[in-house]
This record gives C-alpha cells, structure tokens and sequence, in this order.
C-alpha cells in the first residue's frame, strides 16, 4: 500500500520534470530572441553570449530609424485584415450552404487549394496580374491571402453550424424565414465564438504568409513578412535590430493566438480533431 | 396544392443556397481552378529569351527526367520530410502523454505551448539563424560547454538537413502534440481501468492499448503535417535559400527559384505540377492508412 503511494509520487515527479524539460526546449530560444532584442549592441554578439545586461531600447529605435518598418508594419495590417475580410464575407455563407445541404464540394475545393503548394500559383498569378499590371497592388496581396483565410474560415465553422439543432431553423422556416434571414439572424449569433475563433486564426495565417507577398508585393506594398528577408541582408553585425524585427512580426499572432488557446485545437486541425 | 407550394419553397431554398455558397466556389475557381489549368497549359510551352513562348510537348517533362538538379531536390524534399515528420511524431506523441498526466493545465502555460507554431516560420528562421551562428551563436556555446566540439549547423552541407528539421520540429511538434492530446483525452477509461485490473505494466498499456487506440489521430497529425513539410520553404527561403551550395534545395525552393529567379515559367510550372502530385499521392496514402486503423 505504502509501496504503491511511494511509486505514484515518483511517477508524478517524474511527469513534472519532463514537462519543465519540454517548457524549457518550447520557450528558450523565443526567450533568447526577446532578451536579444533588448541587449545593446555590443553585447548582442558578445561571445560567451551573456544572460545579464542592462536593457535598452536601442535596437527597435534603430530599426524604426534605418527602415520603413512602420510603413511594412501598416502593409500588413492591410492585406491580413482585407483577406480576412474577404475570408469571412466570402466563408461564412458558404460554410451554412455547406452544413445546411450537406453537399461538401465546395468546403472540399477550397480546402484542396490549401493544400498544394503556393508557387503553384504565384507562377499563374505572376503572369496574370503582370498582363494587368497588378502587381505590387493591395488587390493582388489581398486576394491571394483570402486563398489561404477562406478554407480557414470554412472549415472552422463548419462544425460549429453543424452543431445547432435542426429543429431551430425549421421553427423559422415554418414562420416564412429566407434561408438568408435565418443565417444572419439566427444562426450567425449562435456560432459568434466561432466565427471569431475562424477569424483569429485567419488572421494569424495571413499575417504569417510569406511566399505571396515575396513576389507580388514591390517596395510600397511589402509586408514585414516580405520584408523580413531585407533585415537579414544587411549583415549579422545587425542582430540586435534584426532579433527586435523578429519579436515585433511574432508579437501579434502571439498575442491573439493567446486570447483563444483553449478553441484552437480542433480549429487548427480544420474540425479532425474535436478539442 | 399545398404540395406544389412545398416543392416551390424547395426550389427557392436550393437556389437561396446555392446563391450562398456560389462567391466562395467562384472566388477559388477563379483564383485556383482556373490557374492550375493555366499552370497545365504553361506546362507545354517553351519561352525564348526574347519572350517568345512556342508549344513544346513534353519537352518541359522530358528536361524533367535528365534534370540532375531535380533528381536531388526530390532527395531533399524527401530525405527533410521523414526525418522531421519521425522528429514530430516521436516528440509529439511523448509530449502529449507528459501533458495528458500533468491532468490541469493553467491557460497561460497552453499558450506558452502553442506559441512556437503560431508564429511565423519566418521568425523561427530568423531567430534561430542567430542561435546556431557558427562563431557567435549561443548553441555552439552550450555545446562547448557541455564539452562537446562545436559544430556549423546551417553552413555545413552534411548537416544542413538535420539542422533545418531541427528548426521545423522545434515550431511543429507542440502541434502534433496538442493533437496526439486531443486524441487521448477522447479515448474511453474503460479501457484503462481494465488493463488495470488485469495487472498490465504501463508500457505494456501504452503499448497494446493506448497507442493502437492512437493511431488513427496520430495519423491525421502525420497528414496535416505532410502537407506542410513536401512543400517546405518559408525556413530555408530565409535561413540558406537552398544552400551551402545546393543541399538544401528542395523541390519548391528549387520551382521558386527557375520561376522567379531565371523566369523558365514553363519549366517551373512542370517542376511544381510533379510537386502538387507528391503532396496530394502522400495525403491519398495516409487518408487509406486511416481507413485501415479506424476503430
């Protein structure tokens, strides 16, 4: 019995110390990216690297000052908030067609776009917007983000509309409803979390999105993803500036992703996994 | 009569959703659907120095085939993949256990798990370019320091693969881990409390019990990291751009680069037609492997 006691405590502590070992491996080089970024720069690239210093706000002044980083920061936020847009203008009636019909075709076409490579496409898009002379626009940067919000935002609600009572939309039926008044007035409010669940994630994806923006933006369009690439060319006596860029990029899906951790999981694996 | 007004209601719902449904199918068949079968047709063709493009059959396929570049980037992309998909599978899976004992997890400790993979790769890239710098970085230190010899990491061709599937894993196996959890918090303790009685050790249970059991999540978690790892590019775009020399070029960075670099569009189109087909023949195989261990 007493035996038994002693083995759990063990097994317990033993637990506790692997999960400490696998946060230590998670967070450590996130950390070292932050402390990086604060470290004046001399010390940056001091060897042995040190873990004690007296922090500065140096590095982000100086990016702010040698690039446009603000003016990349803004690019962003207006392609990842324009796709998101488009994802859930163009998501949320299709989801409800899709959940409602139960023919999944059109959920099953976007999410095959998904799943092939970008440069698949940028070689076709590249060649057409060049034609119409879109490249480097918002247009171009906006729609080809909403490939990747749209199949995002589907797949996200299609298991939260799945979820309400069919007897809740027959009840409006029955009371003269269009099927376009019972989404927007009844289903839409019962499946708000997860429509800002879908738009977080959507938003977190297309901020991330690197290989559009690579070639379809151009110097007044690029995204700090795009941009991010510059940063690194101007040499590793940079790092410090280079790790306060890194931290900034991260900083907003981190933050949002924060904010809906516990409905994440079954909304990043597109509804395989109920979390 | 009231019939004819049942089936009138019918038709004008089926049209009322097919009026939903209709800006998504026509925004991606314009933006995707259309543009694969221009990427088909480019395929075919041949551009000239001068711009000029001609019909050229399958020499773009045949180039394909004699292409020594392309038989090693099918190496890389292939060699990148089993070793990071083993990485996150064997990772994630031990994670999920550790997680699933620890019982209560504090909202901010999740987040702190979830937060390498839902930042950037491009930020992963940057940030651990700097940690494995081969003079200066903090992971030769920690080596030396354990008394180990110092190695190149990224700048070494033996060793860039590895060093690249380190980096992946490091962002992706808290995913395949909080999936591989979502699995085991589904499994019914039914079956625990009978091994229980039955006296089975705790590998024994893990291993004839919880893992079979397991198996059709960690195979989802195996197709949706597929799909991330055949077209990898985001971490090498940024860390070595298919280099030192060409060790690390995968098949898409290798597309990427005769598209937008040497702009051959048509040999391009045919270098990622083969890719989309890897990627797409992978998830066929796994989603029959799932069939084959559902329960």
């Amino acid at each position: 019995m007493n035996d038994a006691a002693n083995t759990d405590r063990w097994i317990r502590w033993l637990n506790t110390l692997q999960l400490v070992l696998a946060g230590v491996l998670i967070m450590a080089p996130t950390v070292w990216m932050v402390l990086s970024s604060f470290k004046p720069s001399f010390e940056v690239t001091a060897y042995p690297p040190t873990l004690i210093f007296s922090p500065t706000l140096d590095n982000y002044v100086e990016l702010t000052k040698t690039t446009p980083f603000l003016s990349y920061a803004l690019n962003s936020l207006i392609v990842t908030v324009g796709s998101t847009a488009l994802g859930l203008l163009f998501g949320i009636p299709a989801a409800f067609a899709v959940s409602w019909t139960r023919i999944s075709w059109p959920a099953i076409l976007t999410l095959a776009a998904r799943m092939a490579p970008g440069t698949l496409f940028l070689l076709p898009w590249y060649v057409m917007f060049r034609q119409v002379g879109m490249i480097g626009s918002y247009t171009a940067l906006i729609l080809s983000h909403a490939v990747i919000t749209l199949p995002i935002v589907i797949w996200v609600l299609l298991p939260s509309f799945d979820g309400i009572p069919r007897s809740v939309f027959e009840a409006a039926q029955v009371d003269g409803c269009s099927v376009t008044r019972i989404l927007w007035r009844i289903a839409l409010p019962l499946v708000a979390s997860g429509v800002a669940v879908s738009a977080i994630l959507a938003f977190v994806f297309s901020w991330n999105y690197f290989l559009f923006a690579l070639v379809l933006s151009n110097g007044d369009t690029k995204t700090l993803i795009a941009a991010a690439f510059n940063f690194i060319g101007e040499g590793s006596t940079q790092w410090g500036a280079l790790m306060a860029a890194a931290t900034l990029i991260a900083l907003p899906p981190l933050v949002l992703a924060a904010l809906v951790q516990r409905w994440l999981v079954s909304g990043l694996t597109l509804g395989a996994v109920k979390g | 009569m009231s019939d004819t007004a049942a089936t009138l209601t019918q038709d004008r719902q089926k049209l009322e959703m097919a009026a939903l449904a209709a800006p998504a199918v026509v925004f991606t068949v314009a933006m995707i659907a259309f543009p694969v079968v221009y990427t088909i047709w480019l395929g075919f063709q041949t551009f000239s120095s001068a711009g000029k493009q001609s019909f050229a059959g399958l020499a773009n396929y045949s180039k394909l085939i004699s292409d020594a570049e392309f038989w090693h980037g099918l190496w890389v992309t292939i060699a990148l993949y089993v070793l990071s998909l083993t990485l996150q599978l064997v990772f994630g899976i031990w994670l999920a256990l550790v997680l699933f004992h620890a019982k209560r997890l504090p909202g901010i400790v999740r987040s702190l798990f979830i937060s390498p993979f839902m930042m950037p790769p491009v930020v992963a890239g940057m940030m651990w370019l700097v940690i494995l710098d081969p003079s200066l970085g903090a992971a030769n230190y920690i080596l030396q320091w354990l008394g180990l010899p110092p190695s190149d990491w990224l700048a070494s061709p033996s060793l860039v693969i590895p060093t690249v599937a380190l980096i992946d894993s490091w962002q992706w196996t808290p995913y395949v881990a909080l999936i591989v959890l979502g699995g085991l918090q589904s499994l019914p303790p039914s079956v625990y409390e009978a091994a229980q009685i039955d006296g089975a050790s705790p590998f024994k249970t893990f291993q004839r019990i919880t893992l079979p059991l397991l198996l059709p999540t960690i195979v989802t978690a195996a197709i949706l990291r597929s799909v991330d790892l055949l077209r990898f590019f985001d971490i090498i775009y940024i860390t070595t751009q298919g280099g030192p020399g060409n060790a690390s070029n995968t098949l898409n960075i290798y597309g990427f680069r005769v598209g937008f670099e040497f702009f051959n569009i048509g040999y391009a189109s045919a270098l990622m037609l083969t890719l989309t087909a890897i990627v797409f023949g992978a998830v066929l195989a796994f989603n029959r492997l799932r069939g084959a261990v559902a329960w």
